[in-house]
């Protein structure tokens, strides 16, 4: 049937192809497949819940990590700003400066 | 008209696979990708083109796979809704068809492991149109009840890769991206079943 052809071959065999797409073709009315496929679709929602609530998912996870970036980009500012100048007074100095009662030291040494 | 040369006829008769050229197939593509965008935002119509387009070549696959006619459109159908509801899973990146034809095999193979559809049904019709008659029409259904009983008889996979090659024209690598199996072993299968079915096809013209 087929001489030109052996099982190799890279190309599709034409006469091979053609009886055997006559012999799967269905019987059946093509128009009529095509309308019950159509009609099953339409019984669906367009939008199925799941794939909605999965597109938010998406969008919403992608606008958390934004908005993660951004805040951390204000808080680094943030925190870059308020870090002490070199002109700023040594907290430890400033501590030895304070004439600390004595009561005091004590009740912090002991926790009550 | 003796057998041979009926079936020669029926060769000619019937519709040849064309195998679209680079251009064509990628047009096609795009039309495909637009077409799913459309479909994805709910458009009904276009999801309508897109069944017209594809309905005869899932029902052939999906035929491949059951070989009840009745059971193929059923799985065709599955097929369709279920790629209506993947739409967002498609990748519009990739061509069209095969993702389909994924879906369809996918389908077709779930309601024959359902309904537990055996071979041996069509090998019976098969053996039963064997018998010579002396109209062509019935020469010609010799041949295509031959045809289905050979496809009956390979194994699922092989069936689909050559019904996927020679009569859809998809590319080994599309093979392989719809039946899940490296680009070699489809082309294995193609090999085996063509050697099968070309010897069926021998034997039938030496019949006449």
């Amino acid at each position: 049937m087929t001489e030109s052809h052996t099982p190799f071959d890279h190309r599709p065999d034409t006469r091979l192809g053609a009886a055997l797409r006559e012999a799967l073709t269905a019987p059946g009315d093509r128009t009529a497949f095509v309308a019950r496929v159509l009609a099953g679709a339409a019984r669906q929602p367009a939008h199925p819940v799941e794939h909605l609530l999965a597109r938010w998912a998406v969008r919403g996870i992608a606008a958390a990590a934004a908005a993660a970036f951004v805040a951390g980009l204000v808080i680094g500012r943030g925190r870059a700003s308020a870090e002490p100048s070199v002109s700023d007074p040594d907290p430890g100095a400033m501590i030895a400066d304070v004439q600390a009662e004595p009561n005091l030291l004590l009740v912090a040494a002991t926790g009550r | 008209m003796d057998l041979a040369s009926a079936g020669r006829a029926t060769v000619k008769m019937a519709t040849e696979p064309q195998r679209p050229t680079g251009d064509a197939r990628n047009a096609k593509e795009v039309e495909d990708a637009a077409l799913v965008a459309r479909a994805r935002s709910g458009d009904r119509e276009a999801f309508g083109v897109l069944v017209d387009r594809y309905a005869d070549q899932a029902r052939r696959v999906a035929r491949a796979v059951l070989q009840d006619p009745d059971d193929a459109d059923d799985a065709a159908q599955d097929a369709f809704l279920a790629a209506l509801v993947k739409l967002e899973q498609y990748d519009s990146a990739r061509p069209f068809g095969p993702w389909l034809m994924r879906i369809v095999a996918n389908a077709a193979t779930d309601r024959r492991r359902r309904r537990k559809v055996r071979s041996a049904v069509s090998l019976n019709e098969g053996l039963v149109a064997g018998g010579a008659r002396p109209d062509v029409v019935a020469e010609r259904e010799v041949l295509l009840g031959r045809l289905r009983v050979a496809l009956a008889e390979l194994p699922e996979r092989r069936r689909l890769a050559v019904t996927l090659f020679d009569v859809e024209g998809y590319s080994h690598a599309e093979i392989a991206q719809v039946l899940g199996i490296p680009e070699g072993t489809v082309r294995s299968e193609v090999f085996h079943a063509r050697r099968k079915l070309r010897v069926l096809l021998a034997d039938w013209r030496d019949d006449g």
